[in-house]
């Protein structure tokens, strides 16, 4: 049977080449997903080793308690230590130098008066002016370190970037002191490549300068160790917690090795990285799914064209299971095939993948691609197995055709049967109730999108198995418009659609993934726009909003200056931070007392606001109903620098938008206690004295002096974030777009199958005088008929799921908007898309010899 | 219907000096070696010949579906050896009709639409009056709403015949048109075409082996080894297979 298997495979090349691909360029995302992500990590892996360079041990603060979420880091929780503590550390056993070190807040103005502000963070840091200081993360290339305080040096990608020049003047922007102008000095190269601060500019001070200006006066992040000779980092480490701990400083200092800070560093970023793996692996999965489809079609329509072969083969004596076998094995090789291409193809597709990205706005790092044996195996194991599950059905299916069908002259799908739609209605209702216990059921996130997930991938199956009975009403509705006027082409492609519902419907599923997807996307994010939008229309009255122009907080010093300039303004700034309240950490928003003169946030009755100004907390109605809190209730809290106490000054009703959406709101007079202080975002409101423009000039020009801001009104600050939103938004689009190829093929590949097949009958039509070109126009409606019926279930389903996702998360203030321009569009372009990849197979039924289709048996 | 020039007045469909050649050099194979046949109007002709004569592939370039590599042939007055493959599509469409063996109908078609399908390719409706003199002619009447699937081959066949008459075409091809039916269906067919020419004036040139089907016509060519060996007027089952019998010799 496996010579018949293999003979049959190579005897349809292009049937095989077509069928490969919509499952290898499913296997390709997913391998270059993998090789990305590892290359991305063993870059981190470097970065960070090389950071750490010449570092044996650190000794730092403990963390107060972990973070939550993604909006505030470790660092950004940690308290310093004391400068004092150097000389404590520097006389441990075993230690042969110890340095303070910190990494603060330092924003450089280029030389064309631009801040060098990309979406990387950007530093400062200490420069001992020795060459053997503990951290040899850094060694100079142009000119020398900075020795005196008004001298910087840049890391060598800013230097050239801000178009400095050595002994030239350069401005940096600070958070907690005004900017000030330097004197560059040198410029250095920064863990060993020039990319090296992935992305991250980098100013050097002196060690006094940068405690100064980054608001460690007296005092340190961390403190950087190096060994004495014959002293390993364990030893190292193991001989500084001890001291700790005899000097009765354990309980607010640790000790670490230079390994395990470049580990935890490099582990903080990967985590980031996991996330946007998972984010890219859920768009290769969709693009496999919609791959399986595209090769149980395959495998149907040959197992029925074949159907006479197979008949034969069983009356020559092969059992149902040979048969079976030899179906599956066919799908075996397809699979391995083009999981083998796949992988290939993913490899050479991560340039790509970056530069899409990129395109997008993510910058990633370029390193060495790392090729795991787990992108190998994993990629291959998959693509191989999707393509042998999807050809289980038809193979059962060939195995119970009967000898006698050998004798029969029609070979047409068997029709589908009531016990099949009962199959379908029964995937299709599991699936509904895992969708909607997954949006309803109150599962945590990662939970519920795994409930969404598997629900919709259910729903999905039935939603394909019932859509037979659709394919026909849809095939003459769609059609009508054409037959009415007389088109006997629209006619006979409508007939074509009809007479394997089964084939025209599968086919149609493959593309309806794409579109609900696409369409529930669109609709979700209409939503979250519209709201987005009238959420700050009717909360906020601000003038002018400043934003940071990356994702990175900038500089209170912008807040402060625009105060200073316009005194009768009311000039509110924003923060996010974490506490703890009991045994829960939460995030705080962190605002200026009077923010709710801009704000407006529903602060219900019986509000203090005089005591607001003090210090002590706003709560957000339910948030205050489960803790059971009241105004002027105390409750305990950690921050980050040590344990306190909060008043609850205030109940207010409103949801605030995100990133503003933590349901507590701190008094920025309490936010000395977190040891770093920048804004997220702040709001202006000018005065009564003040006309706009003046206020705006003031507002732009200290955005543009202290860098890295963009100033707005309220509504270019709605427009900007929308802009920023819609960019993820197309990538997302993107990403999807390779399901919808691959449905394309899936178009492709079925209408050449069903041409091949009615050889005879596009013959007879020829003879009786049908034209080449009225018979492209019929294969092209099949082909627009199929993805018209394949792009509208999708559009109603992904507006279906849409719409279930929003009332899931109505409690946020979002409401249901549905983009109806837009869903035409993503429609029209399917149904368009559907028509191109019509053209092939219309072009083969065209050049089909009408001699030889009619007299060939 | 036009009206024919003196000089082809009698010519519906003519071949002069037709060859056709398979393959090259050494393997070349003369299906046609030179055949030159004139078709009258409104005649019933057979051709017959034995297996690999090259009859059905004279009837294919009679028919436009096939091209000559010599010679000339003509359709009416219209050469259609030096016609474009879209010309020949719309002779077929509109001056020729078809009745093959087997696999004549459009499945997905009801019989009246397979009926109507050259007229509806070329965008118009048919004549009712005609439409329903056709219909009574080859007694289809009440069949002509159902699918070929639901019809016995005899019933498809005469559809094939009511689509090929209803463009009132200037000939109808016929390869074999009863070789899939039983005798009695068979004739009937055959007694339907015979009327066609008799009484609506149609000329049908048909291809067979079966002397019987060729007892039907006015006039039985007779073919050998791509060349025209032998022609009978008047035939009747005997004659026909006598003459048969003397090519097989």
């Amino acid at each position: 049977m496996w010579r018949v298997t293999l003979r049959g495979l190579v005897a349809k090349k292009f049937r095989l080449a077509l069928s490969s691909l919509s499952i290898a360029l499913g296997v390709a995302f997913m391998a270059g997903t993998f090789v990305l992500t590892d290359t991305l990590g063993g870059v981190f892996d470097g970065l960070f080793t090389n950071t750490t360079q010449g570092v044996d041990a650190v000794v730092r603060s403990k963390l107060p308690y972990e973070p939550t979420g993604g909006q505030v880091s470790r660092d950004q929780l940690r308290p310093p230590v004391p400068e004092s503590l150097v000389d404590v550390v520097r006389d441990v056993d075993g230690v042969a130098r110890a340095e303070g070190s910190l990494l603060g807040y330092a924003l450089v103005i280029g030389s064309d008066g631009e801040a060098l502000q990309g979406q990387a963070p950007t530093f400062g840091l200490p420069w001992y002016p020795r060459s053997d200081t503990v951290n040899q993360s850094s060694e100079i290339v142009k000119g020398r370190a900075p020795r005196a305080p008004d001298e910087v040096a840049f890391d060598i990608r800013t230097f050239e970037d801000g178009g400095f020049r050595i002994g030239g003047p350069a401005r940096v922007s600070f958070q907690t002191v005004p900017p000030r102008e330097f004197r560059v000095v040198g410029a250095f190269l920064f863990g060993g490549s020039k990319d090296g601060p992935v992305g991250a500019t980098l100013s050097a001070f002196t060690p006094t300068t940068a405690q100064e200006v980054m608001n460690r006066v007296g005092q340190w992040d961390l403190i950087e160790v190096r060994a004495a000779d014959g002293v390993s980092q364990t030893e190292l480490r193991d001989n500084l917690r001890a001291a700790l701990r005899a000097d009765g400083l354990a309980a607010d200092y640790e000790s670490i090795t230079g390994q395990q800070l470049a580990d935890e560093q490099a582990d903080e970023l990967k985590s980031n990285l996991s996330i946007f793996n998972t984010f890219l692996l859920v768009f290769a999965l969709v693009a496999l799914f919609v791959g399986a489809f595209v090769i149980y079609n395959t495998f149907s329509i040959t197992v029925a064209q074949r159907i006479r072969e197979i008949g034969l083969l069983r009356a020559l004596g092969a059992t149902g299971r040979q048969v079976n076998r030899a179906v599956v094995g066919e799908a075996l090789v397809v699979g391995i095939l083009s999981s083998v291409i796949g992988i290939l193809l993913g490899i050479g597709l991560v340039p790509l993948l970056q530069g899409l990205l990129a395109g997008f706005g993510i910058d990633l790092p370029d390193g060495p691609l790392v090729i795991a044996s787990r992108t190998i195996v994993v990629s291959f194991l998959v693509g191989t197995v999707v393509t042998v599950v999807s050809s289980l059905a038809p193979a059962r299916r060939a195995s119970r055709v009967a000898p006698i069908t050998a004798l029969r002259d029609q070979a047409l799908d068997p029709a589908a049967n009531r016990r099949r739609y009962l199959w379908g209605l029964a995937f299709w209702v599991v699936g509904a109730v895992i969708l909607l216990v997954g949006l309803f059921g109150g599962a945590s996130g990662g939970d519920s999108a795994m409930l969404i997930g598997a629900g919709a991938f259910f729903a999905f199956i039935g939603v394909a198995m019932l859509s037979p009975l659709l394919a026909g009403p849809a095939a003459r509705m769609l059609t009508w418009p054409a037959r009415r006027r007389g088109r006997v082409t629209a006619r006979l492609a409508s007939e074509n659609a009809e007479r394997n519902p089964r084939r025209t419907a599968s086919t149609a599923s493959a593309l309806m993934i794409g579109l609900t997807l696409v369409s529930m996307v669109a609709v979700l994010a209409a939503s979250l726009k519209g709201s987005f939008t009238e959420t700050i229309r009717g909360q906020s009255t601000a003038d002018f909003v400043l934003s940071p122009k990356g994702f990175f907080p900038f500089s209170p010093a912008a807040a402060e200056r625009i105060q200073e300039e316009l005194p009768d303004a009311t000039v509110v700034e924003y923060r996010i931070g974490v506490i703890q309240i009991g045994n829960d950490t939460v995030n705080v928003l962190g605002a200026s007392p009077d923010f709710t003169e801009i704000t407006k946030i529903g602060l219900k009755p019986g509000a203090r606001r005089d005591a607001f100004a003090r210090g002590g907390l706003y709560v957000e109605a339910p948030e205050a109903r489960a803790r059971n809190l009241r105004v002027g209730d105390t409750v305990d809290v950690r921050f980050p620098d040590g344990p306190g106490q909060l008043t609850v000054q205030g109940i207010y009703a409103k949801e605030l938008p995100p990133p503003f959406d933590p349901p507590f709101v701190l008094s920025l007079a309490d936010w000395d206690r977190f040891p770093t202080a920048e804004d997220l975002s702040v709001s202006i409101l000018k005065g009564p004295d003040t006309t706009t423009r003046e206020a705006r000039r003031v507002v732009e020009r200290v955005a543009a002096e202290v860098g890295g801001i963009d100033a707005d009104d309220l509504a270019s600050f709605i427009d900007r974030q929308i802009a920023q939103f819609d960019q993820l938004l197309n990538l997302v689009y993107v990403l999807l777009m390779l399901a919808v190829v691959i449905a394309l093929v899936g178009i492709v590949n079925t209408l050449a199958l069903s041409v091949y097949e009615r050889t005879r009958e596009i013959g007879l039509l020829r003879a009786v005088g049908m034209t080449r070109r009225q018979l492209r126009r019929m294969v092209r409606g099949e082909a627009l008929i199929v993805s018209a019926f394949g792009a509208l279930l999708g559009l109603v389903i992904g507006v279906v799921f849409g719409f279930l996702i929003v009332q899931s998360v109505s409690s946020e203030g979002i409401e249901f908007a549905l983009p109806v321009g837009q869903l035409v569009v993503f429609v029209v372009l399917a149904v368009l898309a559907g028509l191109v990849a019509g053209i092939p197979p219309a072009r083969r039924a065209g050049r089909l010899d009408v001699l030889r289709a009619i007299t060939s048996e | 219907m036009s009206v024919p020039s003196p000089s082809v007045a009698t010519a519906a469909a003519r071949a002069v000096d037709v060859t056709k050649v398979y393959g090259q050099g050494d393997t070349a194979v003369h299906a046609l070696a030179g055949v030159s046949v004139d078709f009258r109007r409104g005649q019933y002709a057979a051709i017959m010949g034995p297996s690999g004569s090259g009859k059905s592939t004279l009837l294919h370039c009679l028919a436009g579906l096939d091209r000559v590599s010599g010679g000339q042939v003509f359709l009416g007055d219209d050469e259609i050896s030096a016609m474009s493959e879209k010309e020949l599509t719309l002779v077929r469409r509109d001056k020729i009709g078809f009745v093959f063996q087997a696999y004549n109908l459009v499945p997905t078609l009801t019989g009246l639409e397979n009926i109507g399908l050259p007229l509806a390719l070329a965008g118009r409706t048919p004549d009712p009056e005609w439409l329903d003199r056709i219909l009574t002619t080859v007694n289809l009447a009440d069949r002509v709403g159902h699918r070929p699937n639901e019809l016995s081959g005899g019933q498809q066949q005469r559809v094939a015949v009511a689509r090929a008459l209803v463009s009132r075409p200037e000939v109808i091809f016929a390869d074999e048109p009863t070789g899939n039916l039983d005798s009695r269906s068979g004739a009937e067919i055959l007694g339907f075409m015979r009327d066609a020419v008799r009484e609506l004036g149609q000329t049908i040139v048909m291809v067979t082996h079966d002397p019987v089907a060729a007892s039907y016509a006015d006039r039985v060519v007779f073919l050998a080894d791509g060349k025209i060996v032998d022609e009978l007027a008047g035939p009747t089952v005997d004659s026909v297979m006598d003459r048969m019998r003397r090519l097989g010799d």
